[in-house]
């Protein structure tokens, strides 16, 4: 599997980490209500892995806690652990901002902010102090080349993000996450409100961005889960019922809920 | 395929009566439709009518003055030898004195039927000279033989309903034989202050000219008031240099005013029972024909207007110029001039107006605000002109001898751009001003009205609101927005807006009753507590980022302030006790005249700035205001900021900015639209603010940026003086003028807001 493997400019190594995040008897609480139970998967770096399962299964507030944004919830507790690269995302000394640097996100809905193009995708690297014009454009050249936005606005750079279309925005969002170059990119369910067209692109690139980062992406559509990810993981009521390389979870489940789920009688 | 048969119209089917709205609903859409509309329109109309009313207030103050003939008598056989001229308060009965033995009052009512008034004058004597006087119906004569008398005219009302009458009488006194004895006397001025009586006369002794001035005297004793009699003699003479043409003298009765041949006028000031020349100059001197052809007080003999035979109008004033400390005259205006030198003027008793005029030409300006009120070539010309005590006259007396009454309708002489928005050179003041003085202690006052110091203090006081009001409150809104735990905002938020409800005239209150009182004398301690605690928060942030993240994760974010408040006030209350330390050792002020040193700010602060220090003053005035413009930012300011989408705020964070960077990047601008929003409303409330004002300044009206004195703004000002405004007078208009100025103030504010605003809503508007 370290075949195709080459340097990594975030991590200087040449082997690939399969547990490069480690979930080990996670619990999460909403206040009183329980969302995650025990949960414990390892996610393998530069794959893809998807988190599939109905609505209010938990596979957002798992993904949530990756980059730790539900500390932004009031009243939220966990048990168990989350390890990257086996360090403990709640270990007291952990930065929690140096995390979400580590740990890109691109969201549902997408959100750029009411600025232009070009400062929506420089925006990590300017909060990181680093305003170095040239670097800048040339960040914002490779990431809008990343996600084949370049052609399509290198012309309008300075105008607002908001004259893009829906599926531009939401790609101007993954060339966001991923100006500063993060080691893993969450993505919750980044295709949702986008047609087909627009929806093919994104998968496209995220085939080609798995090259370079471990995505983790929950989706609700499990044809794409299928078209992209390397490995599903399938999460029911807050439990994760079966994890495993995409080809076995859709054509050879282990579990009768699995089977349900993806068969489409339940869900 | 279709057969076309089928798509001929069918008539359409009876709607289910369950998809038809009631005959209920559709009634009362359309009465609450209506209700609405008439509630929308009737604000409409009642803002406009208030519009409507505070205009129909203030247009009256912008016209000019309206004359028209009224009655035309003829009467006096040879007018061009008139020598007094004068009229009643309201010009039914004018007199005429054209030499002679007697003097002749012609009732306009009974179509100029002339009462003859005999006058009693020594034996042999023939007036020579006379000077009327308008405001107190008093002419003083000089005569053939020497002397000097005066003839007090009087009037009284007779019978009443039609058949009233107005009688007049003059009462002449006994003769004062002046200089050398049976000198006639050629010139003559009288003034009379009540308490002190001044003559100047000129006599011709044996074909020379002397320049007399004498006081009477009252010797008090202790049976009552005594006789009045001559006091002593001076002779002027020799003190002017050509031979005199004009004399004036005030009825301050301290002074004479004499112009001689020359076009120089002396300036002689009766100072301890001695005269004095004060001053000598010549109004007229820069221009071709620099002599003087007239010279006349305006009402409140202040100011004198002077005519050259060219026709130039200049008026000289009273006052005392920078840096010394005597009162002398000095040219404060220039009017339009006239065909030739005046030859008739008659000055207003009301107000600061007069009458002038040349040949056919009449004129009539308003001294202060130096503008033309009515001005006409007449048909007729005047020989003398009178305008009554009441300004609703104006009579002439023309050179074919008719008596000319017309109409005078002026009653706001004094208003004007100029007098409201333009420095004036007021009486007294020795250079033009913005002042506002809107009433005196005499009838001679002359009103300031200028509304600029007003404007002034309602910008400064709102600045210095503002300047405290803001900080506190943009950066609380932000903390409570962004950074505070929500349970212990659900208390903030409700707290602040009970601080917004509090009454302004308790704030008021306390501002002038506690706390000027406090500051007064706590002045370092204060600036010592709000320069340091600031300071002292930032530090402790600088000095928290550099500690060790297991350190900063014993606290949760958005509790960090329970660590920090104690530490707030504890440097607070020591700074606090420390000020009047700091102010002994800074403030230290020695008086020269003891060599006494004193440690306090109160004396400090003139000393090294040069403004003043009152109790009352802007910073009170700023931090009770501040304290009540608090609530208000932060309410709708911490609304606009809590509004930011939560998308972008995760977006922020998942991007690895700080909560700062997230503030400062993200939400401050996304909540701009809705923060300047605050701020505008906030200005709108300090703007119209008036209790405070009122209560903790003390209301007056100047011009300095001082933190350390008052000031009066424009609603405290009509809060203050509307109640004594006479209504429909000048002063009540004016004020009415002040709230249409505070009106466009905030119109002008808001609007511009308002389009600032939509310009930053529109640019960071989030889809």
């Amino acid at each position: 599997m370290s075949d195709e493997a080459t340097a990594s400019p975030i991590t200087g190594v040449f082997t690939l980490n399969p547990r490069m995040i480690e979930v080990r008897d996670f619990s999460f609480w909403y206040g009183a209500k329980q969302a995650i139970f025990n949960v414990a998967m390892n996610i393998p770096e530069r794959k893809v892995t998807a988190f599939i399962g109905p609505s209010g299964c938990g596979k957002s507030t798992l993904l949530r806690n990756l980059n730790r944004m539900n500390d932004l919830i009031d009243g939220v507790r966990h048990e168990g652990d989350i390890l990257l690269d086996g360090q403990s995302l709640y270990d007291p000394s952990v930065e929690v901002i140096s995390l979400r640097k580590r740990v890109g996100m691109v969201f549902q809905k997408s959100n750029p902010f009411p600025k232009s193009i070009y400062e929506n995708v420089v925006f990590s690297l300017r909060v990181a102090g680093r305003n170095k014009r040239s670097e800048l454009d040339e960040v914002v050249e490779t990431s809008l080349r990343h996600v084949a936005l370049w052609d399509e606005v290198k012309d309008r750079l300075h105008e607002s993000a908001y004259g893009l279309s829906g599926g531009q925005m939401q790609r101007l969002c993954i060339a966001r996450a991923i100006a500063n170059r993060p080691q893993i990119l969450l993505m919750d369910e980044p295709c949702s409100a986008l047609d087909p067209i627009a929806t093919l692109k994104i998968e496209e690139l995220m085939s080609q961005l798995k090259e370079e980062y471990t995505i983790v992406i929950v989706t609700h559509n499990m044809q794409q889960a299928r078209r992209i990810a390397d490995d599903t993981a399938y999460f029911l009521l807050g439990k994760l019922i079966e994890h495993a390389p995409t080809s076995d979870i859709f054509t050879n489940p282990q579990r009768i809920e699995t089977e349900r789920y993806i068969s489409g009688q339940m869900g | 395929m279709m057969n076309p048969a089928d798509q001929s119209p069918r008539s359409p089917r009876p709607v289910p009566e369950r998809f038809l709205a009631s005959k209920a609903t559709l009634r009362l859409d359309a009465l609450m439709t209506w209700l609405i509309r008439i509630g929308g329109v009737s604000i409409i109309i009642m803002v406009l009518g208030i519009f409507v009313f505070v205009l129909s207030q203030i247009l009256p103050l912008f016209k000019g003055a309206h004359i028209e003939p009224q009655t035309e008598t003829a009467v006096v056989a040879n007018a061009a030898q008139v020598k007094a001229f004068g009229v009643d308060e309201s010009s039914r009965l004018p007199f005429v004195y054209e030499g002679g033995d007697e003097l002749r009052f012609i009732d306009l009512a009974q179509n100029g039927k002339i009462i003859s008034e005999k006058l009693t004058l020594p034996v042999g004597a023939r007036i020579t000279a006379q000077d009327y006087h308008a405001g107190n119906h008093r002419m003083a004569f000089g005569t053939s033989t020497g002397q000097v008398g005066l003839i007090d005219i009087s009037y009284a009302s007779e019978g009443t309903g039609a058949e009233a009458r107005i009688r007049g009488s003059a009462k002449t006194s006994a003769s004062i034989p002046i200089g050398q004895e049976g000198a006639p006397v050629e010139m003559i001025g009288y003034g009379d202050s009540g308490s002190g009586k001044l003559f100047a006369a000129v006599q011709n002794q044996s074909g020379t000219w002397k320049l007399v001035v004498f006081p009477l005297v009252q010797k008090n004793s202790l049976l009552g008031a005594g006789k009045i009699e001559k006091g002593d003699e001076t002779d002027l003479t020799a003190l002017i240099k050509g031979k005199p043409v004009k004399l004036l003298v005030p009825q301050t009765a301290d002074s004479v005013l004499v112009a001689d041949e020359s076009g120089t006028v002396s300036y002689f000031f009766l100072n301890d029972g001695h005269f004095e020349k004060r001053q000598e100059f010549r109004p007229f001197s820069d221009t071709a024909s620099p002599a003087v052809a007239s010279m006349d007080f305006v009402f409140g003999d202040v100011s004198i207007v002077f005519t050259n035979p060219a026709g130039e109008t200049r008026m000289f004033s009273l006052f005392i110029p920078q840096g010394t400390d005597k009162r002398i005259y000095g040219q404060t205006r220039t009017f339009s001039n006239l065909p030739a030198g005046a030859t008739f003027f008659a000055a207003s008793e009301r107000n600061k107006s007069f009458l002038i005029g040349s040949g056919t030409r009449a004129s009539l300006l308003h001294a202060t605000t130096e503008s033309t009120r009515w001005e006409q070539t007449l048909a007729f010309e005047p020989a003398a002109a009178a305008v009554d005590g009441k300004f609703n006259h104006i009579v002439f007396l023309g050179k074919d001898g008719k008596i000319r009454v017309l109409g005078l309708n002026d009653p706001h002489p004094e208003a004007g751009w100029k007098a409201f928005f333009g420095k004036v050179w007021y009486e007294g003041a020795n250079q033009p001003k913005y002042e506002w003085q809107s009433t005196g202690g005499s009838d001679e006052f002359e009103p300031k009205l200028s509304l600029v110091p007003l404007i002034f203090g309602t910008i400064k006081g709102t600045l210095w609101a503002m300047v405290m009001a803001v900080p506190i409150a943009l950066l609380a809104a932000v903390y409570a927005g962004q950074f505070l735990r929500p349970e212990v905002k659900r208390v903030v938020k409700p707290v602040m807006e009970i601080m917004a409800s509090l009454p302004s005239v308790v704030l008021g209150f306390l501002a002038a009753l506690w706390l000027a009182p406090i500051l007064e004398t706590r002045v370092v301690s204060f600036f010592l507590v709000c320069l340091g605690v600031p300071v002292l928060a930032m530090l402790v942030g600088v000095a928290w980022s550099r500690m060790p993240v297991l350190t900063r994760a014993r606290i949760k974010p958005g509790r960090e302030w329970l660590a920090l408040l104690p530490l707030m006030f504890l440097a607070g209350f020591v700074l606090w006790k420390i000020g009047p330390l700091v102010e002994s050792l800074v403030c230290v002020v020695k008086d020269p005249a003891t060599g006494k040193v004193t440690a306090d700010f109160r004396l400090w602060w003139p000393k090294v700035t040069g403004c003043s220090f009152d109790q009352r003053n802007s910073l009170v005035v700023g931090l009770m205001m501040g304290f009540a413009v608090i609530p208000v930012i932060f309410t709708i300011a911490e609304d606009a900021i809590s509004n930011v989408p939560n998308s972008i705020i995760a977006a922020s964070h998942a991007l690895g900015a700080s909560r700062w960077q997230t503030v400062q990047r993200v939400v401050l601008p996304v909540a701009a639209a809705g923060i300047f929003s605050a701020l505008m409303i906030g200005l709108g409330r300090a703007v119209g603010e008036t209790m405070i004002v009122v209560m903790a300044t003390g209301n007056t009206p100047i011009m300095e940026w001082n933190l350390f004195n008052g000031m009066r703004t424009l609603a405290a000002n009509i809060a203050v003086e509307l109640p004594e405004a006479p209504v429909h007078s000048t002063h009540y208009r004016t004020l009415f003028l002040g709230a249409l100025v505070l009106f466009v103030l905030t119109f002008v504010l808001n609007t511009a807001a308002e389009l600032l605003r939509q310009r930053l809503r529109e640019k960071y508007k989030i889809v």
